[in-house]
């Protein structure tokens, strides 16, 4: 008996202790998928934006402009890429790549960059 | 009597001349271990990644595949020359791909070649798409799409981003029925890479097509 308790318990720690790895991170997502165009800071100048590429990606840290969105507007931007908002198709949509908290965690990610709340 | 002699030794010449012909993938297996390219590819699939970090961890692309995704003749040249695929470092964004990867002479590249020839996927058909200028997919991969954002190409005046493997010599380099299959079935091959999944955003129609303009590259 004891040793199924003790069985138990360790089974529930080892659980508690996995669960936040399992937690959609928005700071790591954000680096993995969106800094190669957006910038590690935000600021619009990742690597693949040479000279010459067409047209500039977001700057999240500029609080006015990202203050003209909505969370549901990043969400739907996020999801479906450029053209669902009338942008440029140079940003990709990633509703086929990301799972919904994932969307959830960057959309808090790109507000901690631009310090600001959105429209909303 | 003599007539055999001298088929042999034609046989033989071409043989030596091709550097192909006693290439052999057991071979090539035991010189990929000893070279410890073990170190930074894995050969056997499936996909192992499952979480960004298992990405991360990698130090080489997976090669579980190779046999459907490259052209052998390519592969040949490039294990024996290998010059940068990807403009930045791998899983970098800051630093750029200064080159220096491990290099294999004649023979070995040879067996080496036929080993990973050997690592093939199920879902890669063979001879379904035939590299092909074609409106449509150049309208894709150039206007509709976000390729040229990550992965370099023969353009005019924009070639392409930096953060994708370059897609330049994907002519040369890549088997077309791959980049097909790759399009569909994106998570088969990469289930964690920084490229979205186009299957659904485009219909089967649009990835032939792009897949067919992609592998005109040279
Ligand atoms: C291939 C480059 C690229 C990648 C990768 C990329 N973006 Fe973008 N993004 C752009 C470009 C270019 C624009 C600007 C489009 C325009 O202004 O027409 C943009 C705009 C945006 C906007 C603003 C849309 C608006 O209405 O102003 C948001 C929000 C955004 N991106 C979020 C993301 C997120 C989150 C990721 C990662 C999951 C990401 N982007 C990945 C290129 C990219
Ligand atoms: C220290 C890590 C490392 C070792 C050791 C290594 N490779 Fe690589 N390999 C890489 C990296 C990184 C790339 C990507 C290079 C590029 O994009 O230019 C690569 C690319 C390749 C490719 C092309 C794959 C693709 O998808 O573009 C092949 C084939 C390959 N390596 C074979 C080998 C063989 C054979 C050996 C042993 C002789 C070997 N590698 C040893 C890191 C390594």
């Amino acid at each position: 008996m004891r040793t199924l308790f003790h069985a138990a318990a360790l089974f529930l720690a080892a659980g508690l202790a996995v669960a936040p790895a399992f937690a959609a991170d928005g700071e790591q997502l954000y680096k993995f998928y969106c800094a190669q165009c957006h910038g590690l800071q935000g600021k619009g100048d990742g690597p693949n934006v040479v000279k010459d590429f067409p047209v500039d990606p977001r700057n999240f840290t500029r609080a006015d402009e990202m203050n003209k969105l909505s969370d549901a507007d990043i969400r739907n931007v996020i999801l479906d890429g450029g053209p669902v908002a009338n942008k440029s198709p140079m940003m990709p949509p990633w509703g086929k790549t990301l799972a919904k908290d994932e969307v959830d965690a960057l959309v808090k990610h790109l507000r901690v960059l631009c310090k600001c709340k959105g429209k909303s | 009597m003599r007539r055999t002699t001298t088929l042999w030794m034609t046989a033989g010449a071409l043989a030596l001349a091709s550097g192909a012909a006693w290439a052999d993938a057991a071979a090539g297996a035991k010189v990929f271990q000893a070279k410890k390219c073990t170190d930074c590819h894995y050969t056997d699939g499936p996909a192992r990644e499952k979480s960004l970090a298992d990405q991360l961890a990698k130090k080489g692309p997976e090669l579980w595949y190779a046999g459907s995704k490259f052209q052998k003749d390519w592969l040949g040249k490039w294990l024996q020359d290998p010059n940068p695929i990807r403009p930045l470092k791998y899983n970098s964004l800051t630093e750029k791909n200064t080159g220096g990867h491990p290099k294999l002479a004649g023979a070995e590249a040879a067996d080496v070649t036929e080993f990973l020839m050997s690592r093939t996927s199920p879902l890669v058909k063979g001879g379904e798409i035939k590299p092909k200028t074609n409106p449509k997919g150049r309208l894709v991969f150039t206007k509709n799409m976000p390729c040229s954002g990550c992965h370099q190409f023969p353009g005019q005046k924009f070639t392409g981003g930096m953060n994708g493997p370059s897609l330049a010599k994907a002519g040369e380099r890549l088997n077309p029925d791959w980049i097909f299959a790759y399009l569909k079935d994106t998570k088969t091959f990469k289930p964690v890479r920084q490229m979205p999944v186009f299957a659904g955003v485009l219909n089967e129609q649009d990835m032939k097509a792009v897949a067919e303009y992609v592998a005109t590259f040279k």
